[in-house]
């Protein structure tokens, strides 16, 4: 495996140049996302806004998945139990926008917590089939709960006056992805970090160290589920109208999958990956199908289901050439430390 | 040996069974406070077995076990770990994609002094706290001549400074007793001795407990005070080092036909 990316990876840059690199790179992910910002209009708003949502969930499943080393094949159902709670608080109860919000986080939360009091006393492939039994479970009972979904007409949820424009709304999808940034951060650095590396290495050993492992395992679930719910109030307001074929499996797939592409534990990592996720199904079809050359057989049709199978060739490039991800590859440039790239 | 002083860690008729196969029957044995006692036999004695059933990772079907005055049986392994029982391990407790210094810092956990809420909300008090595990971490990473990896992974290390690390994180989270397995596996006969130094350090210098399973028969005679012989999971005998090394059953058991290599 000596491919020239891993020979990349290798390359350690320190000191001042490194900092220099690093600020540069952010102030280039932040440009990439201000132009179009302010200047590609609505469409470029709502785009951002759907981005930020993705590597907002991206973040939830690399809590869970990254940090804990748990697996959730279920997280269409936190995404979605929370975009419904939004939206039924938005409609009817007429609450403002951060009443709803606290709501999907919470009812994400609570999911998540009797989720994992069960998922959590198997392990490996089993909790990879408990969660995806609830996820599926979820989708056919509480999705098709008339009263709580508004059944296939879905449920709506108006924005308040505040974030109407597809502008403004994008600023709070930001804000909120600065905000669980900001704590994935502080946990990393914090003794909760060191605590869940060690319960996804050994728990033994970690419980010999005294970390409760079923605790933080359990906190894990739990916050990844507030993420991923204080996600789909987001989706449901960015929306204006939820419905139960917006989570369905596939999607809790794709998630996984795009956290996988990004890097595990690598927070530019995942959000590039889900970033690139989220547009690719709205912004690929389009551009294939404005180019002057057409190639025979195929038509838009044909290009709209082309980003799962991107998808699936990217997960096994990053796989077969750098397991690290999307991290891996800025490894050089973010890593203040070793000389290797990121591996367990 | 005088056996008046305080026992740290007592175990009362350990009794572990997987299915059909008798691990433990009937083991007790008490570590004295400010003793190393060793804990000798076989391999598949159930020496191990033994450890994890001390530390709570195995739960006994039969016995107690009591540690500084109270009884542990039915606590979980990280209560145990929090009053002061610390273990390491064969195959070393080392967390391969953490920094040498974030290891000793994970050591360290129990005695943060903040909840894990509070860290990942970035509370004010834990930026402080952070910096003064840091700084401890350092000191005891000096101490052991660590502080060069200090922020190296400890997967990309050799196996005598993860070893070493092992080692300091055992230190780092402040125990009474050390549980050590097998810590001169690995180590070349004179490294073996110089381990029986810093054990006997240990002891002397800050008053630490040690019960170690170890097969280097020299090191075991050179720094236990007492030591236990397992076989089969049952107590084939126990005795002063001296003492064991005679004893006609252990050598029958354990060195084999006769040999004493000691």
């Amino acid at each position: 495996m000596t491919t020239a990316t891993l020979v990349l990876t290798r390359v350690r840059i320190r000191g001042r140049l490194g900092l220099v690199l690093r600020v540069v790179l952010v102030l280039a992910a932040l440009a990439l996302v201000a132009y179009p910002l302010f200047y590609g209009g609505d469409v470029w708003a709502q785009r951002i806004s759907r981005a930020a949502i993705y590597a907002v969930i991206g973040l939830s499943i690399n809590t869970l998945t990254g940090h804990a080393g748990q697996i959730s094949l279920g997280h269409q159902a936190f995404v979605g139990i929370g975009a419904f709670s939004a939206a039924f608080m938005a409609s009817q109860l007429a609450a403002p926008l951060g009443f709803g919000l606290a709501a999907a986080a919470l009812a994400g939360t609570v999911t998540a917590l009797l989720v994992g009091m069960v998922a959590l006393r198997v392990t490996g492939l089993y909790l990879t089939l408990v969660t995806l039994a609830f996820g599926l479970t979820a989708e056919t009972t509480i999705f098709n709960w008339r009263e709580f979904t508004g059944g296939g007409a879905g449920a709506f949820a108006p924005r308040p006056a505040l974030v109407e424009t597809d502008f403004a709304y994008a600023v709070l999808c930001l804000g909120v992805l600065a905000l669980v940034l900001y704590v994935d951060w502080r946990l990393v650095s914090t003794k909760t970090g060191r605590a869940l590396a060690a319960v996804r290495n050994n728990e033994d050993i970690a419980a010999t160290l005294g970390v409760n492992v079923t605790g933080y395992k359990l906190g894990a679930f739990c916050f990844s589920g507030l993420v991923a719910g204080l996600a789909g109030g987001l989706f449901a307001y960015w929306n204006q109208v939820v419905q139960a074929l917006d989570f369905e499996f596939q999607v809790a797939l794709v998630w996984v999958l795009m956290t996988v592409v990004g890097g595990l534990r690598s927070r530019l990592g995942v959000i590039i990956a889900s970033s690139f996720f989220a547009l690719l199904p709205l912004t690929l079809p389009n551009f294939l199908s404005g180019l002057p050359w057409q190639p025979p057989f195929l038509n838009e049709a044909v290009y709209h289901v082309l980003p799962p199978f991107i998808v699936v060739v990217m997960l096994l490039l990053v796989l077969r050439f750098f397991p690290g991800g999307i991290g891996q590859l800025l490894a050089p440039v973010t890593r203040r430390g070793g000389p290797k790239g990121a591996k367990r | 040996m005088k056996r008046t002083g305080r026992h740290l860690l007592k175990a009362d008729g350990l009794g572990l069974r997987f299915g059909g196969l008798q691990v433990l029957d009937e083991l007790s044995l008490t570590v004295p406070e400010g003793r190393i006692v060793g804990l000798i036999g076989p391999n598949g004695a159930g020496k191990t077995s033994c450890f994890n059933c001390l530390t709570g990772i195995y739960r006994p079907q039969r016995g107690r076990v009591s540690f500084d005055g109270r009884d542990v049986s039915r606590l979980p392994t990280h209560r145990r770990a929090r009053l002061g029982m610390t273990r390491t391990w064969q195959n070393l407790g080392v967390i391969d994609s953490l920094t040498v210094t974030e290891n000793v810092m994970l050591a360290q956990h129990q005695r943060a002094g903040y909840g894990a809420l509070a860290g990942i909300l970035g509370m004010a008090g834990t930026w402080h706290r952070e910096r003064e595990l840091r700084r401890d971490a350092a000191e005891i990473l000096d101490y052991f001549g660590l502080a060069d990896v200090a922020g190296e992974r400890v997967a990309e290390l050799p196996y005598g400074t993860r070893k070493t690390c092992d080692m300091a994180m055992a230190l780092a989270s402040d125990p009474k007793l050390l549980l050590l397995d097998e810590p001169a596996s690995g180590l070349s006969p004179e490294e073996a001795l110089g381990l029986a130094d810093t054990l006997r350090e240990l002891r002397d210098r800050l008053r630490l407990t040690i019960l170690m399973i170890e097969h280097h028969v020299p090191l075991v005679a050179e720094v236990c005070d007492y030591v236990y012989v397992l076989n089969f999971g049952r107590l084939l005998t126990e005795g002063g080092p001296e003492e064991i090394q005679r004893h006609p059953d252990v050598i029958a058991a354990y060195l084999g036909d006769g040999h004493a290599t000691a």
